[in-house]
């Protein structure tokens, strides 16, 4: 559901012209469309990036007032939020706030291009985003498959942060599937297990969306029930190793993000071990990529300390 | 902030007009919305105007939905409506201090400010949500959807920082005397929602604007005295309020 005036696409060469900063910006392509804005690839000089456009004024500024937040939490990053402006398109002022441009596809499809076996270190890396974001305070809330880009080499990127919240308060934007108050198992308060809960639907409906959407479709609305989601996860041989997990995501019981990451880890471990023989190839340069991203993880970090 | 939603599937056809009635309640300061539920075939004209213009003297929104939508209509409206509340105050203020219009008026780094405060505003203030069910007997069918949009938008109240109340009504009431009874009074535990609608007779008539007269005054009992009625919105965006296409849901 959008916006009418928001159905109408901007053709490919339209030029955006900041009306306060004075910058301007060459449409591309249309991205992606949320629900109060459209998102563009745009060119500025030699530079691409992404732009998001829409009539609800407040509500862009409080997403780039988001950014903007984990901008000055985050430093030593390149920025989030680049500009933020308004510019007259055709005829009617808009509004729009420029990001970085993280290239990259929906975990779904990256799974379908380079293989099912890459979940784990999507997973994993996903899970040191979240922590991060926990960490500074905030819930991301509209967790789901559309939201997360994955690049090269399973590295992932949260896109579209129109549900990040500050702990405490009701999530802002979320979606059905992946909500804890619609499979009744809790609140929609921001909180890290709201987070925890929606990775956890995420690979159910990754690995296994036909049976999530066809459960979604005909489970009458009181029978909604985080066991129903386990029985998917049991029947499934993909998530069936890691049922442990997911059931503790499910209900919370995990004491922060960062343990929830260790134990995605040594589950992920545990299930390469029962697998045995015909995946002795794959726990090798599994573990040769954990080595890697740890490395290149404690070497960020101490750059980032040096610095 | 105080808001009325009328929940119904078709025309009012006893005692005082619900427009009336809406903009009673608009006067006082509550902001009604309407959600029309229809599955086969047409609300028809009469009641498809009469809810669109008990929205629009009540200062809310309308949409006609089947009741799968339901349950995200009713959350859509709640919250577009605090939204709508907020930045009208916020407006006026920005008129009066600044001369400016609407926050769309101010440079970004300014707008950063005032959305800051608007969100924090919208998340912790008092917010109290009547709902008004329609229980003639062409609804039977959508209660199990009403009961759950219930549930649902009591969950969200719930989940927010501030103080949130619901309370139940249905319409017609038992007797002639009685336009609607009170299944919950402001409640802050879901659990009896469930319950609720186990005990509704359903009956021929709908006295719509009655029952809204009758829901004002509980809101006159409870609340004390309700604030003064709201400045007449006159910014275009709240125009388009009842013509079904805003939305900030997503699914």
């Amino acid at each position: 559901m959008i916006t009418s005036s928001e159905k109408q696409q901007l053709p490919p060469g339209t030029i955006l012209s900041g009306k306060w900063n004075g910058r301007s910006y060459r449409v591309e392509k249309l991205l992606g469309i949320g629900s109060n804005g459209q998102v563009y690839l745009v060119g500025s000089g030699r530079s691409t990036y992404a732009l998001k456009i829409g009539n609800e004024t407040a509500e862009l500024q409080a997403e780039a007032n988001v950014l903007a937040s984990l901008d000055r939490r985050e430093r030593g990053r390149p920025p989030f939020l680049l500009d933020v402006d308004d510019a007259a398109v055709g005829g009617r002022e808009a509004s729009f706030y420029v990001m970085q441009y993280v290239p990259g596809v929906p975990v779904r499809s990256y799974l379908r291009q380079h293989g099912e076996q890459w979940f784990g270190v999507i997973g994993y890396r996903l899970l040191k985003r979240l922590a991060e974001l926990h960490a500074a305070g905030w819930a991301f809330g509209d967790l789901k498959n559309d939201n997360i880009l994955v690049g090269s080499y399973g590295r992932v990127a949260l896109v579209d942060f129109g549900g990040m919240t500050a702990m405490g308060r009701g999530v802002r934007q979320f979606t059905e599937i992946y909500d804890r108050g619609y499979w009744a198992a809790g609140t929609r308060t921001a909180d890290p297990g709201y987070d925890w809960f929606a990775f956890a639907v995420l690979w159910i409906h990754v690995l296994d969306g036909k049976r999530l959407m066809n459960l979604t479709r005909t489970l009458l609305p009181q029978n909604r029930h985080p066991r129903e989601l386990l029985a998917l996860v049991r029947t499934n041989a993909a998530l069936k190793p890691m049922e442990p997990w997911i059931e503790r995501a499910l209900e919370g019981r995990f004491r922060d993000t960062d343990e929830a990451r260790e134990l995605w880890r040594a589950q992920l471990q545990a299930a390469q071990g029962v697998k045995g023989g015909e995946a002795a190839r794959v726990p090798g340069w599994m573990k040769g990529l954990f080595a890697l991203s740890a490395l290149l993880c404690a070497s960020a970090a101490a750059f980032w300390l040096l610095k | 902030m105080n808001q009325i939603l009328l929940i119904t599937d078709g025309g009012s056809n006893v005692g005082d007009s619900p427009v009336i009635a809406a903009a009673q309640a608009y006067a006082d300061g509550i902001v009604v919305n309407v959600a029309g539920v229809v599955d086969e075939g047409s609300i028809g004209e009469y009641g498809a105007t009469e809810i669109a213009e008990i929205a629009r003297a009540g200062g809310g929104m309308s949409r006609i939905v089947s009741s799968r939508q339901l349950s995200q209509t009713v959350q859509m409206m709640t919250r577009q409506t605090v939204v709508g509340t907020i930045q009208q105050a916020v407006n006026q203020e920005l008129r009066h201090l600044l001369g400016v219009d609407s926050v769309a008026a101010l440079p970004p780094s300014k707008r950063a400010e005032v959305v800051q405060v608007m969100e924090d505003l919208g998340e912790t203030a008092t917010l109290r949500v009547a709902l008004l069910i329609d229980a003639s007997a062409s609804m039977k069918p959508k209660l199990s959807a009403v009961s759950e949009a219930i549930r649902d938008l009591a969950l969200s109240l719930q989940s927010r920082a501030g103080d949130s109340a619901v309370a139940v009504f249905h319409f017609p009431g038992d007797s002639d005397r009685e336009p609607c009874v009170m299944d919950a009074s402001w409640m802050d535990s879901t659990a009896r929602i469930e319950a609720l609608f186990g005990r509704i007779r359903m009956r021929g008539t709908t006295p719509t604007g009655p029952a809204l007269l009758r829901v004002v005054e509980f809101f006159r009992e409870t609340c004390g005295k309700i604030m003064s009625e709201p400045v007449q919105p006159s910014s275009p965006n709240r125009r388009d309020d009842t013509d079904g296409v805003r939305s900030d849901y997503v699914v």
